[in-house]
């Protein structure tokens, strides 16, 4: 809900004008109202309409600033007709209004640039950048033919006005990185694969990494799924990655690296948080030494995502390029609360970024590490990856044994499917819901590729007892349960079905429900305040700890998440700790602020009509490897779309970007 | 493929699945108008203008981009649609500077057609002019004021050609074309961008405003240059008393051009008649032994040749076309660039082949833009210039072709019979990739790569044909096509190589015979397009006649501008032999190559709206039938020390390309700092190369882009004798300075 004075804000049409201020209708959306990070905003304009919280903004002045905004931003765009000139003319048409030369002839003009635009241009930003414009010019018709009229400038023509504006777009908006989604999918779509990749790395150097096995929560919210289906968007960002990688090209950065600045900036854990911490502040001319407790680089995604989703050759291209702009890396060093002390008194700022590595207890009874064949989750992957991906300690051989792991999420997939790879005899995943969950928790390819390569599901269910014999499992006391719809309407609730238990024997026990972060790091006396679920508290938008200069992104932040909510909490961590070591204050930049407000109110609306494009267009699926090839050897299961899938998949793209706009 | 059936203002079409609604439209001869759209690019949907309507789909959809669903009804003309294309056009006229009188474009422009189309005859709205720099890039101009962002020639330029070397420099209105990440251009001047402007904005800086299109006369020719023999426009006028060519152009929807076709045409010759002298070339011919002559000839003048040897009992000599005779017989057919471009997989052994034949690099660039295909190139020499589609590069040393061969052959044929397998079990595999250094992960990764690969083809360079065992490589090479599924391409150096070696029962050249005639080629009498011949002729573009390219089509060339010397026929015609004209010859093309009885007259020149290519036609392949047999690989050739290659620059093929302005061929020897230093040389020294014998002057540039220790040398400046049946890898002695200090 918004206080606003006027609003036509989607299809809403509010209207307080000449209203006394305590009768005024609220809009329903969660509109900016901030001004930068200080003030409060008298205007918002964007794709979808208007909405003026003060009585007193000048309309005119505000819809010329508009189109000049267009004008500014064209960058991202000019690449068609309509919107390269028709926005040029809207805005001299509009600023020649607003400065007291119009004529009622222009308005007509206006309308027929506008509808032009709205109905032909390339991307949504041509179409919709006359939307707020023509609603404008209807409901404020008066005050744009008073300045025609009396020739006169606009109320506020000559007084200085701040004007904020951002791009985006609803998949940017929904990835954590906000990544310029468009850009790299147009990048593909005009075979320039240099540009898509550099468009990637503008917010998120893991291209290799995030072109696979990210679960693209853009994909949730692209305009396509109105029309037809999300545009495969994850997969197409592994053509810019690929393209550079086989042909062998030095790295496409999106820029060139400043100079050294003096500034040295210490990040612990190498792993995606700590990686783009360091490349990001790297490109900003600030020295970074990284640390890492594990003899090898990257984190969860090197020993915990297996080598047949995450290929570590690829992995280490992403890694290569943080190292291409000169970042320091310190491995097999854990660092300890007493290194902690000395490292914040040698370096400017402190990323932690130490993910969570301690897998969660089942909770059932006889729960006991030192049973033999109860093995975590974290120590399981451990062991198989450093040894699949790097030959080092021992190779996994579970031939005759049966797994049970108890999960539901990506971790647990990894551990069946490594399970299997290593020729145990029978594999079982525990899952206290259904398959429709399963399915959201991780993805669709991700539970059909496991249920394939022959992991047996039992749902709704739930490991009640450990019973081992001298402290060796022998197996498990499963409960069954059963969904009980709230009579109430709430949230239907897991009920035990009494009588219904099993006993399953087994001869591991690997829990994979949930991991939680090791801080021992983090010297008592800085009580460092944390949150209720035992991570390192922020306020989510800087990310800085309770402790000045000690910054905190990643899982240790966050608690057990995705790769690309990492990679976009240290993204904004790095901008922010950028000016931090220079300032010593912690600042957000106005275009920082405006992305966590469009944010917070969703740029994608699933309610949208979509216009201009042709829907039933089949969304394009990379070919795997056939199971019986697969599921003994750790060969990359998913082999990308093909050239041709992906332009086709590419023109699918709709280049929904918008620009939002408040006005002090 | 599924097919799917829609109706397109009423009539039912059907469209294939990777068609547009656009593409169906053109198909079936419906007009929807596009600024931006070009067939062989993908669409760069800037102009607009191709919306349609769909029933029941809110809003107008972009043609080119669209591929239809079933049973859509498409509407391509509308009130409104005429309305919006219509307002497209006056945004595009809006600052177009009023300049057609001048511009070059005028005249063939296509925002001058556009606009006269939809009566765009007044502007009731405006935009703040700015001013804009015009540029220049060496044989290009670019005007962006004229510019129209229509995108074409970033596309082709990146997806046809691969050079990349241009880009939008994004900015809204201001947006402009720069040169890709540099101020200054740096291409291979193919020229293709000024071909698809629409506009005067890029434009070819030694043509910017000398005539006005409709001053031109088109004549429809092939392009003499390389073996691919691409289809061009000569534009001719008259003026200053002589008819002369002003440029030369190319049907770029459906063909591409080189800079060499596009720029390389003044090497043109007046001609002369001196009885004495064609008397003198008569009585040559009569005396002589032997003919020694080029490919660089018209298939008529080869079966002219070809009857002179028959009737005057003398001895044929092309080396040239004998090599590649031989080096394709073991093969049952012969790959198009058409094959090229539809592949999935390529491999490329033995050749430089950006300079030697840019038309197949160009559809190498289109199979890995378009097909994603996979192109693994097999050389000494790493090339720079292909970086962008190369996705596997294996180092050989010089000389060791026929082992890697032998060990793709090896590693990638399968169900072979008894034979051959006893033959491929017994190579010495480890020696063979000690020798050559083509390394078992290499070809595992070659073959990894080819596993989910249909479309495959190989191509063969002049490295190979030049090789001592060319034979036995050849007949290797078969194997991959009998048992690999690979396509052969073989690039032939010439553009009528392949005519000649249809035509012509040749000799081996030993150099050893006295009494030779030259026809475009040294000898004791010789006979040239070369003023300071014994007797000039005319070059091929002053010439009526045909060519064989290396797709194995026959081609008809036209007269640019009129020879007034001798030809060929007027010989013959003293011999006896002769016709009226030269090209009366063309429909005796002996049939049992592959010929066809078709007249020259009725040979077309022109490809159909479609696409259709109507030029010519192609040769029967005829299945040689000849058993090769496959022979013991002995050691492999060592090269050691100071080694060079003969490889010219991009865009020069010959003496005639090295006589063109425009083509500023460069007579350097090119290496790299590691060759600099291995041969103690320094970049603009002026040396002394020396190899079997023969001394040459040069200077040696340092060129950065280029790795190892094998130099590049010019061959268009040398003497062709002392190239006949040399490998084209040769060990040199480099002296600092000339030798005549």
């Amino acid at each position: 809900m918004s206080r606003v004075y006027f609003s036509t804000w989607r299809s809403e049409q509010i209207n307080n004008i000449g209203k006394s201020e305590d009768v005024w209708e609220e809009s329903a959306y969660k509109l900016p109202q901030q001004y930068g990070e200080h003030g409060s905003a008298k205007a918002f304009i964007g794709w979808d309409g208007v909405a003026l919280y003060d009585t007193d903004v000048d309309v005119v002045r505000l819809a010329t600033e508009y189109a000049a905004q267009y004008q500014k931003y064209s960058e991202a765009c000019g690449r068609c007709a309509p919107g390269r000139w028709g926005g040029r003319i809207l805005y001299d048409l509009l600023d020649k209004i607003a400065r007291g030369d119009g004529e009622r002839d222009d308005i007509t003009h206006l309308q027929d640039v506008s509808k032009n635009m709205q109905l032909t241009s390339k991307c949504e930003i041509g179409k919709t950048v006359p939307n707020p414009l023509l609603d404008l010019l209807e409901h404020f018709e008066s005050d744009f033919l008073k300045c025609i009229d009396t020739k006169q400038p606009s109320k506020h023509y000559h007084q200085e006005i701040g004007y904020i504006a951002k791009i985006t777009a609803p998949c940017m908006d929904a990835c954590p990185a906000h990544v310029d989604i468009p850009a790299y999918i147009e990048g593909v779509r005009d075979l320039r694969f240099d540009d898509a990749l550099i468009a990637t790395r503008e917010t998120m150097p893991l291209a290799h990494t995030c072109g696979r096995v990210c679960p693209h929560p853009c994909e949730d919210e692209c305009r396509r799924v109105n029309l037809d289906e999300a545009v495969s968007i994850m997969a197409l960002k592994r053509l810019g990655a690929d393209y550079e990688t086989d042909r062998g090209f030095s790295f496409f950065h999106p820029a060139n690296p400043k100079e050294p600045n003096g500034k040295r900036v210490a990040i612990i854990g190498a792993g995606p948080a700590g990686l783009t911490t360091a490349y990001y502040l790297a490109l900003e001319g600030v020295a970074c030494d990284v640390y890492e407790e594990l003899p090898v680089l990257g984190g969860e995604v090197a020993v915990g995502v297996p080598e047949y989703r995450m290929p570590i050759d690829k992995y280490n291209q992403d890694i290569d390029l943080v190292k291409d702009v000169g970042v320091n890396f310190i491995t097999n060093t854990k660092v300890t609360a007493d290194m902690m002390r000395e490292i914040e008194s040698e370096y400017d700022a402190v990323m932690v970024a130490t993910g969570t590595r301690i897998s969660k207890k089942v909770r059932c009874e006889n729960e006991r590490a030192e049973i033999e064949g109860y093995w975590s989750a974290i120590e399981m992957l451990d062991q198989i990856n450093l040894y699949v991906k790097y030959g080092i300690g021992q190779d996994t051989d579970l031939s005759g044994k049966t797994v049970v792991c108890v999960g539901g999420g990506f971790t647990s997939m990894d551990v069946v499917r490594c399970a299997i790879r290593a020729n145990a005899s029978k594999v079982v995943m525990l899952y206290r819901r259904d398959e429709k969950t399963i399915i959201r928790n991780t993805t669709y390819e991700e539970y059909h590729e496991a249920v394939e390569e022959g992991v047996e599901f039992i749902f709704h269910s739930a490991v009640a007892k450990m019973e081992d014999e001298d402290n060796v499992l022998k197996s498990l006391l499963v409960d069954r349960f059963e969904l009980v719809p709230d009579p109430d309407g709430g949230r239907a609730q897991l009920v035990k079905i009494e009588g219904d238990s099993f006993v399953l024997e087994c001869d591991y026990l690997i829990p994979a429900v949930s991991q939680s972060a090791d801080l021992d790091l983090l010297p008592e006396e800085w009580e460092i305040e944390m949150t209720s679920w035992a991570t390192i508290k922020t306020n989510g938008k800087d990310y800085m700890t309770s402790r000045k200069g000690i910054f905190a992104s990643g899982d240790c932040e966050y608690g057990p998440m995705t790769i690309v909510n990492a990679v976009g909490q240290a993204k904004r961590a790095a901008s922010v700790m950028s000016r931090y070591v220079h300032t010593g204050e912690i600042t957000l930049s106005d275009d920082e602020v405006m992305e966590d407000q469009l944010r917070r109110m969703r740029v994608y609306d699933k309610s949208e009509k979509i216009s201009g494009y042709l829907p039933g267009m089949p969304r394009q699926s990379s070919e795997v490897l056939p199971t019986d090839i697969r599921k003994s050897n750790n060969q990359e299961v998913n082999f990308g779309l093909t050239q041709e899938q992906a332009i086709s998949e590419s023109e699918r793209c709709m280049r929904c970007y918008y620009i939002a706009m408040v006005a002090s | 493929m599924n097919k799917i059936n829609f109706k397109l203002d009423g009539i039912d079409v059907e469209a294939s699945s990777d068609e547009t609604i656009l593409s169906v439209a053109r198909r079936v001869g419906l007009y929807i108008p596009t600024m931006c759209y070009l067939k062989k690019t993908t669409p760069s949907a800037s102009c607009r203008l191709c919306v349609v309507e769909v029933e029941g789909v809110d809003g107008m959809i972009l043609s080119c981009q669209a591929k239809p669903t079933q049973d859509i009804s498409v509407t391509t003309n509308s009130e409104a649609l005429i309305k919006e294309r219509t307002n497209i056009m006056k945004l595009y006229s809006v600052n177009h500077p009023l300049e057609c009188g001048v511009c070059d474009k005028s005249g063939e422009c296509d925002l001058q057609n556009k606009t006269a189309e939809f009566g765009i005859d007044q502007q009731s709205f405006s935009a703040k002019d700015q001013y804009r720099e015009v540029k220049e890039w060496g044989l290009l101009g670019y005007n962006p004021s004229l510019c129209i962002m229509c995108e074409k020639c970033t596309h082709v330029c990146n997806e046809i050609i691969g050079d990349d070397a241009i880009e939008i420099e994004y900015g809204g209105y201001s947006s402009t074309i720069t040169p890709k990440g540099s101020d200054t251009l740096d291409c291979t001047f193919c020229g293709e961008c000024i071909a698809v402007c629409p506009v005067g904005a890029l434009t070819s800086s030694d043509f910017h405003y000398r005539a006005n299109s409709w001053e031109l006369t088109k004549v429809p020719s092939t392009c003499p240059h390389c073996s691919a023999g691409c289809a061009l426009e000569y534009e001719v006028k008259n003026s200053h008393g002589g008819e002369k060519i002003y440029r030369v152009v190319n049907d770029y929807e459906h063909t591409t051009l080189c800079g060499a076709g596009r720029f390389g045409f003044d090497y043109i010759a007046d001609g002369s008649k001196d009885e004495m002298k064609l008397q003198s070339a008569v009585d040559a011919i009569k005396g002589a032994k032997a003919i020694r002559f080029s490919s660089q000839i018209s298939n008529e003048e080869a079966l002219m040749l070809q009857k002179i040897k028959e009737q005057q009992g003398l001895k044929l000599f092309n080396e040239d076309a004998r090599v590649y005779s031989k080096f394709t017989t073991p093969f049952s057919s012969l790959a198009t660039r058409e094959d090229v471009k539809s592949s999935d997989a390529i491999l490329i052994l033995g050749s430089r082949i950006s300079s030697d034949n840019p038309a197949i690099r160009y559809a190498i660039t289109e199979a890995s833009r378009h097909r994603g295909a996979s192109v693994v190139n097999l050389h000494p020499i790493e090339d720079a210039l292909m970086q962008n589609v190369i996705t596997q590069f294996v180092k050989y040393e010089a000389g060791s072709e026929e082992g890697v061969m032998a060990l793709l052959v090896q590693r990638l044929v399968c169900d072979v019979d008894d034979a051959t397998k006893r033959y491929l079990d017994s190579l010495d595999d480890g020696y063979l990739s000690a020798e050559s250094n083509f390394g078992e992960d290499e070809l595992d990764e070659i073959a990894a790569m080819l596993s989910r690969k249909e479309s495959r083809v190989i191509i063969l360079g002049a490295d190979l044909l030049s090789h001592p065992r060319a034979e036995n490589i050849a007949v290797l090479a078969s194997l991959l096509q009998r048992y690999a599924g690979f396509k052969v391409l073989v690039v032939a150096s010439q553009i009528n190589t392949v005519g000649v070696s249809l035509i012509c029962d040749l000799d081996l050249d030993d150099k050893s015979i006295d009494g030779t005639v030259g026809y475009g080629m040294p000898a004791e009498f010789t006979i040239s397009y070369d003023d300071s011949a014994d007797l000039q002729v005319a070059p091929l573009s002053q010439q009526e006649g045909t060519v064989v390219t290396l797709d194995h089509q026959l081609l008809p060339l036209n007269v640019a501008v009129e020879f007034n010397g001798y030809v060929l026929n007027d010989i013959a015609n003293i011999l006896g032999i002769g016709k009226r004209d030269t090209v009366d010859f063309t429909s005796e093309l002996p049939q049992s190559a592959g010929f066809k009885s078709t007249a020259f007259d009725l040979l077309e020149n022109f490809y159909q709206h479609d696409g259709l290519d109507t030029r010519g036609y192609f040769i029967d392949q005829t299945e040689s039938g000849a058993n090769s047999t496959l022979e013991d690989i002995e050691d492999l050739a060592e090269f050691n020390g100071t080694v060079i290659y003969r490889c010219d620059e991009v865009l020069q093929f010959n003496a005639l390309t090295a006589k063109c302005a425009a083509l500023g061929a460069d007579s350097a020897l090119v290496g790299s700092a590691q060759f600099a230093v291995a041969a103690r040389v320094s970049d603009g020294d002026l040396i002394t190369i020396t190899s079997a014998g023969t001394d040459r002057v040069r200077e040696f540039k340092l060129d950065n882009t280029l790795k190892g220790t094998i130099a590049l040398e010019p061959m268009v400046d040398r003497e062709p004798l002392s190239l006949l049946g040399r490998y084209r890898y040769e060990k040199v002695t480099i002296t600092k300075g000339s030798c005549d200090e």
